[in-house]
């Protein structure tokens, strides 16, 4: 019996809002007795007040270690025991959370979950032993050339107290070091509610059933109004940049070109862009850059181009290349002209046509699970795109013309002006 | 008594000319919701496991060649074969604008390989109604595959690329000396990406030798998970694979055995870095060892999330912000290793100190009963989470198949139910014994002023 492939997503997925604003989509998929859920709300990083950045994503991590009614290690027991997983992760605009368990346990799933973002206690212990954590974690990092590399480009483009613009390594762990649980909770309480929360859950499930057990353990939570998210978009830089960052022992250099793409997810280009950006480069193996600089040339195990972050605001477009420091100078040299070819010629027919057949083929692999059903749905619902979206999507894909494309490559790639940052170990 | 099915060749351009030959597969056995048989041309052995959630399916060819079966002056060969596997055969290449990646990429497939101490495998997983392409494509490229020296010359870059970013990374490095330290005899030895003056100076006639020896049907197992019709499928596998021959050789034994270590082994790496890291590492025996069940339960007890005994004694305690346990276990006896990431001032030798007083625990009080069944359960639901995508049921056959047979995966949950307390106790005093014990520091160097 093949349920997923008669139906259309539209038709499997319902949707429900309760009065506080609260939206639950649930997809149910009997073929395995597992359930997935995913969920986020507008309480990220980019509400950090000033002087204390990370304070969005602890709040996020404290969610767990603890609650009015019990502790971090009697919730860790009860979940462990049955196998079953709750997370908290802060991102720049959304808190996500994501769990899940065989589908027998999910009024335990759902009760843990509720019970963690309801009633968080906070404990100052917990909050120095996970600060301790975040900063070793940070420290780790400084150590990672890409990290970097990545890190220092955003300082270039994006101006101070934009959301991605990265602080440096030691100025964030000075500012998690300030942080304490009134913080903590003065950011919950601004911030935390069911007002922007979407809530999907995926798998073997009653759909009557979910509903009423969501209903119980999160109707009558209230919070702050939906917050709103209104950010200009970022101004192209207007010359090119370039920084080395020393770094001790380090065998491998890591090199980061980018640029402001002011690509947003629900500009009417975004496709094309997505489809300009696999032919250029998102694939090591089959894509433009790779093809040459690690197949024909043999530079580098990865090369890859993205609009990363092109979400909510608009996200730089980057690539990121791993190479032997001998071989730096050439690398970039032969990537930008790469990039150039590509904005003067366009995208080839047949290159066209490969991606589109890639996107439907990779959608259709993608949702082969209950995870990936998930998270496509709770991604569809936080931007408005509409229930049926997932079944117009490959007809979307499938019109796109060359025209379109090229001109999103003209649009969005601009390497005359980009930011290159280089970090490793060199002479 | 194993059944016999006949499928008759359709010929298409490209494929087997040998027109009306039938290729047989026998069925050898079903269990579990998993069927084996064999192709009778060539012993190929096939296993399929039907999982009609989504149009989806997943293939692997499993080939029980690693960096096991490497010796100094080829090491790493396995790994750099993996690589030349993508450049090509007759039917797959740049030329005729039939790319093995640039065909995978525009069906939509997620694809890849990797090599590992016993095995190397390929696999892809695409839309159920391209099963043929992925089939077609690994018989090609089992036997046809160019091993050309230019190729060879610039895939070594690659492969020395990839081996300087694990450099980078001094938690990978104290890792590999592990192992290099524990193992003086057995080629567990040595990193699978192995040492990089033999990657550098590998002769690709070496490589071609290689590929000759080991690549056949006979050496390998074809696998299938996902939504397809098991019929269909064995007959596109007889039409594709049966025409390859078997080996003209037998697959050459390994048999270097790594003797008892007899006493501890302890050594410092000193780089630059952040944080300290220990890592400890005791022998235990091969995967088809009867106390694999305990060792997979004991690595759950120690390091199973935030109520395991090592997040409890070191996490937990601030001695540490970071711990990982991990049996590894392969067709010869592996490690059980233990990892821990130092909090900032913590010295090396007090966290050591505070992860053996965690063991010597284990070796005088038996595990409680509670949490015995806590990691019982875990190792249970991770299997029934594996299904939920038929990539997660065909990489833990193609794991088993590698290491000795993929029954091992389908009686795990009846292995790990069956241990008891007494099983636990008994297994960490067989084997986490000083003698047997090997522990490296990795202490970051202060910066040159």
């Amino acid at each position: 019996m093949n349920t997923s492939r008669d139906h259309s997503f539209a038709a499997r997925t319902r949707r429900h809002q309760l009065p506080n604003g609260l939206v639950l989509l649930v997809l149910e998929n009997h073929a395995n007795p597992t359930v997935s859920l995913s969920g986020t709300f507008r309480a990220g990083e980019y509400f950090n007040p000033p002087g204390k950045d990370g304070l969005g994503s602890l709040t996020a991590s404290m969610l767990n270690k603890g609650t009015s009614r019990r502790s971090k290690l009697e919730i860790a027991e009860e979940m462990e025991t049955i196998g079953a997983r709750i997370g908290f992760s802060s991102n720049t605009f959304t808190v996500s959370v994501s769990g899940q368990s065989l589908s027998r346990d999910l009024p335990m799933l759902i009760g843990t979950m509720a019970e963690e973002l309801r009633a968080p206690a906070f404990p100052a212990d917990e909050l120095d032993k996970l600060k301790q954590r975040v900063i070793a974690g940070i420290r780790e990092d400084l150590d990672e050339t890409r990290v970097r590399a990545y890190e220092r480009m955003t300082q270039v483009i994006f101006p101070k107290g934009h959301p991605y613009h990265r602080p440096s390594g030691e100025h964030l762990i000075s500012e998690i070091e300030s942080i304490g649980v009134d913080d903590v909770r003065n950011f919950y309480e601004t911030w935390y509610g069911p007002g922007s929360l979407i809530l999907v859950i995926a798998g073997d499930v009653d759909e009557r059933e979910v509903s009423d057990l969501v209903e119980k353990a999160l109707g009558d939570w209230k919070g702050p109004e939906p917050p709103v998210i209104d950010l200009p978009y970022t101004d192209l830089q207007t010359k090119p940049y370039r920084e080395s960052i020393q770094m001790r022992d380090k065998a491998n250099c890591d090199v980061v070109i980018g640029h402001a793409s002011r690509l947003r997810r629900l500009n009417e280009d975004y496709i094309p862009a997505v489809i300009a950006n696999r032919a250029l480069g998102q694939s090591t193996i089959s894509s433009r850059l790779g093809l040459i600089l690690r197949d024909e040339m043999g530079l580098t195990y990865g090369i890859n181009s993205s609009f990363s972050e092109s979400g909510i605001a608009d996200g730089p477009f980057t690539i990121g290349v791993t190479i032997a420091p001998e071989n730096i100078d050439l690398a970039i040299e032969t990537t930008l002209k790469l990039v150039d070819e590509f904005i003067r010629d366009g995208i080839r027919e047949d290159e066209l046509a490969d991606e589109k057949s890639s996107i439907a083929g990779s959608f259709q692999v993608g949702l082969a699970t209950n995870g990936g059903m998930a998270s496509q749905i709770s991604s569809l619902e936080l931007y408005g795109l509409g229930s049926d979206y997932l079944d117009r999507f490959p007809d979307l894909v499938k019109a796109v013309t060359k025209d379109e494309v090229d001109h999103a490559i003209r649009k969005y790639l601009h390497p005359e002006v980009a930011t290159t940052i280089v970090a490793g170990t060199f002479d | 008594m194993a059944e016999v099915w006949a499928v008759y060749v359709m010929i298409s351009p490209d494929l087997d000319k040998r027109k009306g030959v039938p290729f047989l597969y026998s069925k050898i056995l079903e269990y579990e919701g998993i069927t084996e048989y064999k192709l009778d041309s060539n012993d190929l052995k096939i296993l399929l496991c039907e999982q009609r959630a989504a149009p989806v399916v997943a293939f692997m060819v499993v080939y029980r060649v690693g960096s096991r079966n490497e010796a100094v002056g080829h090491t790493g060969a396995t790994h750099l074969l993996e690589h030349m596997l993508f450049k090509g055969t007759p039917t797959y290449n740049k030329r005729r604008g039939t790319q093995i990646a640039a065909v995978l990429q525009k069906h939509g497939a997620v694809f890849n390989a990797d090599t590992w101490l016993d095995r190397t495998r390929y696999f892809e997983m695409l839309p159920s109604d391209q099963l043929e392409l992925a089939v077609h494509l690994e018989a090609d490229r089992m036997r046809n595959s160019f091993i050309a020296d230019e190729d060879r010359q610039l895939e070594m870059t690659v492969v020395r690329n990839e081996m300087e970013r694990g450099e980078n990374d001094p938690g990978r490095i104290l890792d590999e000396r592990i192992w290099a330290a524990a193992f003086r005899e057995h080629p567990y030895h040595h990193p699978t990406i192995g040492w990089r003056t033999d990657v550098e100076g590998m002769p690709t006639a070496r490589l071609k030798e290689f590929y000759d020896t080991y690549y056949h049907p006979n050496n390998a197992t074809a696998i299938v998970v996902g939504d397809f019709d098991s019929n269909e499928a064995l007959e596109l596998i007889a039409r594709h694979f049966g025409p390859i021959p078997p080996s003209p050789h037998q697959i050459p034994p390994m048999y270097t055995v790594e003797p008892p270590q007899q006493g501890e082994i302890r050594f410092v790496l000193r780089r630059a870095g952040q944080l300290g890291l220990v890592e400890m590492a005791w022998h235990i025996p091969e995967a088809t060892h009867s106390d694999s069940g305990a060792l997979a339960v004991l690595d759950h007890i120690l390091s199973a999330g935030v109520t395991s005994r090592l997040y409890q004694g070191l996490v937990e305690t601030q001695l540490s912000v970071d711990v990982g346990a991990q049996a590894y276990q392969f067709t010869d006896p592996g490690l059980f290793t233990i990892d821990l990431t130092l909090a900032p001032g913590i010295d090396h030798a007090a966290a050591e100190k505070a992860v053996i007083e965690v063991i010597e625990r284990l070796k005088t009080e038996p595990v409680s009963e509670k949490e015995l069944q806590k990691a019982r359960n875990l190792i249970t639901t991770q299997m029934i989470f594996l299904r939920d995508s038929p990539f997660g049921v065909v990489n833990v056959l193609g794991e088993s198949e590698a290491v000795s047979d993929w029954k091992l995966y389908a009686d795990l949950p009846r292995m790990v139910t069956a241990v008891t307390a007494e099983d636990v106790l008994r297994v960490v005093n067989t084997y986490f014994d000083d003698d047997n014990r090997t522990v490296g520091y990795f202490i970051p160097k202060e910066e040159q002023s």
